[in-house]
C-alpha cells in the first residue's frame, strides 16, 4: 500500500508539473497585454511600459520566466498579482476558506440527502413518493444553478425579505465572535441550498439505480434463500455493494471542491475561488491565474490519491500492489 | 467423466437401486409432495400461467431431475417452492407439503426463513454471482450460520465450513478469500458447500452446473453424488441438459410449457420414453457410441403461456402422433404402461382419436 501511495504521489507531482507548464504556455499564447491593462488604454509611455515589464519579469524570455515562476512556486511564492499588487498566495488563502466552507457543506448535504432519498425510493419503487422524488430530482437536474440561485434570491430576499442576498458577512454590522459565525451561517443558507439542490440529483440517481441493480443480483437471491433477515441483507450486503459508485462520485466532487463554483459565487457575491479565477481571467492577471491553477491541480492530484485509497478500503477487488 | 456420453453408458454409473424401477416406494419417507400446484405471473393486462397442475412426490434419498427447455417453468417451480417470487406479481395455489406437515406455499416469510437453508437449500444458476464481491467467503458462511444458530462461535463455524469445503475438494485457504480470487468452478463448489451448511433435507440445484465447462461439470456431478452418499440428502436437479440428469439423478420429470408431461426412473425413461415429447427430446441428443443417427429437432415452438391451454394437450401442435382428441381434451398424468412412472398422453390412455 505505501509503495502505491508513493507511486501515486510521484505521478501526481508529475501531473501537477505538466499542468503548470501547459498553463504557462496557454497564458503566453492568449491574446491581450497585461501591461496595457495596468497602464490604461490612453497611456503609451515606453518608459512606464519598460518599468512595469521589469517589475513583473515580463522582459525576460519565456523559458527563463517559466523557470523563475516554477522555482518560486516550489518555495511557496506564487508571485504578485498584476491587478491588485498583492501576493497571489495571500489572495488565494483568503478565498480558500469561504470556498471550502460553501462547497464542503453543500457536497456533504447533497451526498447525505441524495443518497438517503435514493435508497428510500429504490426500496419503494413505483410508490407515490418514489414518483414524486424522481420527478423533483429530474427537474432539479435540468435546472441551471445560476437561475435557481436567482429565483431563490427573488423569493427569499426580494419578496419575503428573510435572508441576505449577497456576500458572506454583513460588512456594515461588523460582527465579532459568535455573532459573526451566526451572520456567516445566515449568509450561507441560500448559496448552500442552491448548490445542494443542484448536486443532489446526481447522488439520488446513482444511489437509486445501484441499489436496484445490486438488489437484483444473484447473491442477494442466495442470501434470501438462505433465510437471512431482509433488513440485514440490505444493511450489510446491498448497501456495501451499492455505495461504491457514490464514493467515486463524492471523491470527484471533493477533488474539484477547491476550484469553487463560479456561477453560484457570482450570483451570491460569495468571496470564493471561482470569482477570483473569473476576475483574473477577465483582467489578464497572469500570476493570479497561474497560482489558482497550480493550487487546483495539486488539490485534484492529492484528492485522487485519497479517493483511490478509500476505494480500496471498500472494494476488495481493487488492490494496489 | 465425459458428460456427453451415450445415455446407455450413463446407466452404468448409476447407483444399483436407481437401476431397478421396481424398488418399492412404500415405506419411504416423503420429503416433498407437490399437489396440483399452479404459478401465475400477473401484470396489468396479462396472466402468464408459468406452471400448471404440477404434481410430484419426492422421497428421501431421491435425486429428481427436472428437465425441460427454456421457459418451461422449471425455475419458476423451484422459486415458488422457496417462496422467493415477488408476492405482488405472482399467484400461487395448490399444495407443496414438505416433510409431511408443512405447506411451503402458505407459510409466512418468517416461517419460511426458519426452514430455509436448515431444511431446504438451493444452489442457483450462476454460482459465480452467488457470492457478494465485497465480502469474504467466510463472512457469508458466518452470516448464514448465525441467522439460524445465533451465538455460535466463529471458530465452530469455521470448523464446519472447512469440513464442507473439503467435501467439495477445496483447500482451506478458500475460506478467507474473496469471490474474485476464485475460478468459476471453485465458486460453484463454494456455493454447493454453502448449501450443505445445515445438512438440509432437500437440496435444489437450479441449473447449478450449466455455466461450467463439461470437464468441471463432470467433476462436480461426481462430487455431488459422493457427497450424497455421505449425507443422504434428497435433491432436485433443475436442468435442460439431459446428460446432467443421466449422470446424477435416479428419477426425472419432464416439464413442457409449465406442465409435467412424464415422470419416472431415469434408467427406464432413457431406454423407453413414453411421451412423444420425451422421445423427441432424447432423439435430439447425440450418442457417443453406437450407430450414427441424424439428430432430430422438434418443429414449432412453445405455446403462448398467457393463452388458454386448459382444454388441449400443450404439446399437441408439435407432436407427430397427435390426433383430434389431443386438441380438444387435456391429458393428465396416468400410470405409464410399465407401471413404474406416469405419463400425460392419450396414446396410453384410450387413444388419440
Amino acid at each position: 500500500m505505501s509503495r502505491f501511495v508513493l507511486r501515486r504521489l510521484i505521478s501526481g507531482f508529475l501531473t501537477v508539473l505538466t499542468v503548470f507548464v501547459i498553463n504557462f504556455m496557454i497564458i503566453q499564447a492568449a491574446p491581450g497585454d497585461p501591461v496595457k491593462t495596468i497602464m490604461g488604454k490612453e497611456t503609451d509611455d515606453p518608459q512606464l511600459r519598460m518599468a512595469l515589464e521589469a517589475k513583473f519579469g515580463l522582459d525576460k524570455p519565456w523559458p527563463e520566466r517559466l523557470w523563475n515562476q516554477f522555482s518560486a512556486a516550489m518555495q511557496g511564492d506564487l508571485g504578485t498579482s498584476i491587478i491588485y499588487n498583492r501576493p497571489v498566495g495571500d489572495m488565494i488563502k483568503e478565498r480558500v476558506l469561504p470556498t471550502v466552507l460553501l462547497g464542503l457543506t453543500s457536497a456533504i448535504l447533497a451526498l447525505v440527502i441524495g443518497t438517503a432519498l435514493g435508497i428510500f425510493c429504490a426500496r419503494r419503487e413505483g410508490s407515490f413518493l418514489d414518483g414524486l422524488f424522481s420527478t423533483v430530482s429530474y427537474t432539479l437536474d435540468a435546472m441551471p444553478s445560476f437561475w435557481l440561485g436567482l429565483m431563490l434570491i427573488i423569493l427569499f430576499c426580494s419578496q419575503l425579505r428573510w435572508l441576505p442576498a449577497q456576500g458572506m458577512v454583513n460588512v456594515r454590522a461588523g460582527y465579532e465572535g459568535w455573532d459573526k459565525v451566526i451572520d456567516v451561517l445566515i449568509h450561507m443558507i441560500l448559496p448552500t441550498l442552491t448548490l445542494t439542490l443542484i448536486s443532489m440529483p446526481g447522488y439520488f440517481r446513482i444511489a437509486k439505480s445501484s441499489i436496484q441493480q445490486v438488489t437484483s443480483e444473484d447473491f442477494i437471491l442466495t442470501l434470501r434463500a438462505a433465510g437471512i433477515d431482509d433488513g440485514k441483507i440490505f444493511r450489510k450486503y446491498i448497501f456495501k455493494n451499492a455505495i461504491l459508485p457514490t464514493i467515486t462520485m463524492f471523491g470527484i466532487t471533493l477533488a474539484f471542491l477547491i476550484t469553487g463554483v463560479t456561477l453560484v459565487e457570482i450570483v451570491f457575491s460569495w468571496p470564493g475561488m471561482g470569482r477570483l479565477t473569473m476576475t483574473a481571467i477577465n483582467q489578464l492577471d497572469y500570476p493570479t491565474l497561474m497560482g489558482v491553477y497550480l493550487i487546483m491541480s495539486i488539490s485534484v492530484a492529492v484528492m485522487m490519491v485519497v479517493v483511490d485509497i478509500v476505494y480500496a478500503l471498500f472494494d476488495p477487488r481493487i488492490r494496489y500492489n | 467423466m465425459q458428460p456427453t456420453t451415450n445415455n446407455q453408458d450413463k446407466l452404468q454409473d448409476l447407483k444399483p437401486e436407481a437401476l431397478d424401477p421396481q424398488v418399492s416406494e412404500a415405506g419411504r419417507e416423503e420429503v416433498l409432495r407437490i399437489q396440483d400446484m399452479n404459478v401465475t405471473y400477473v401484470n396489468r393486462n396479462k396472466k402468464v400461467k408459468a406452471v400448471r397442475h404440477a404434481s410430484l412426490t419426492i422421497y428421501k434419498g431421491d435425486s429428481m431431475g427436472l428437465i425441460g427447455e427454456s421457459g418451461s417453468g422449471k425455475s419458476t417451480l423451484a422459486m415458488a417452492l422457496l417462496g422467493l417470487l415477488p408476492k405482488k406479481s405472482t399467484l400461487i395455489d395448490g399444495e407443496a407439503i414438505f416433510m409431511g406437515d408443512k405447506n411451503l406455499l402458505t407459510l409466512s416469510n418468517k416461517e419460511l426463513n426458519q426452514l430455509r437453508w436448515t431444511e431446504i437449500a438451493v444452489v442457483f444458476q450462476k454460482a459465480m454471482n452467488s457470492l457478494s464481491p465485497v465480502h469474504r467467503i467466510s463472512t457469508v458462511f458466518e452470516d448464514i450460520y448465525l441467522a439460524h444458530k445465533p451465538g455460535t462461535s466463529k471458530q465452530d463455524i469455521r470448523k464446519i465450513s472447512l469440513a464442507l469445503l473439503d467435501l467439495v475438494n477445496l483447500p482451506e485457504r478458500v475460506y478467507t478469500l474473496y469471490p474474485h480470487e476464485l475460478s468459476g468452478g471453485m465458486l460453484q463448489r463454494v456455493a454447493i458447500a454453502m448449501s450443505l451448511l445445515f445438512s438440509p433435507q432437500l437440496l435444489i440445484f437450479d441449473e447449478a452446473t450449466t455455466a461450467l465447462d463439461v470437464v468441471t461439470q463432470g467433476q462436480i456431478l461426481k462430487e455431488i453424488q459422493n457427497m450424497e452418499e455421505k449425507l443422504s440428502t434428497t435433491r432436485i436437479m433443475i436442468t435442460h441438459d439431459m446428460s446432467v440428469v443421466a449422470a446424477s439423478c435416479n428419477k426425472m420429470a419432464v416439464l413442457y410449457a409449465g406442465e409435467i408431461l412424464e415422470f419416472g426412473y431415469v434408467s427406464q425413461l432413457m431406454k423407453t420414453p413414453y411421451h412423444p415429447y420425451t422421445q423427441a427430446l432424447l432423439a435430439s441428443f447425440p450418442a457417443l457410441h453406437g450407430e450414427k443417427k441424424q439428430l432430430e429437432s422438434i418443429p414449432g415452438f412453445l405455446p403462448d403461456l398467457s393463452s388458454d391451454l386448459s382444454a388441449r394437450c400443450v404439446f399437441a401442435p408439435r407432436c407427430k402422433n397427435a390426433g383430434p382428441r389431443c386438441h380438444k381434451e387435456k391429458p393428465y398424468l396416468k400410470p405409464s404402461p410399465c407401471g413404474c412412472g406416469e405419463v400425460a398422453c392419450f396414446m396410453y390412455d384410450g387413444g388419440v382419436e
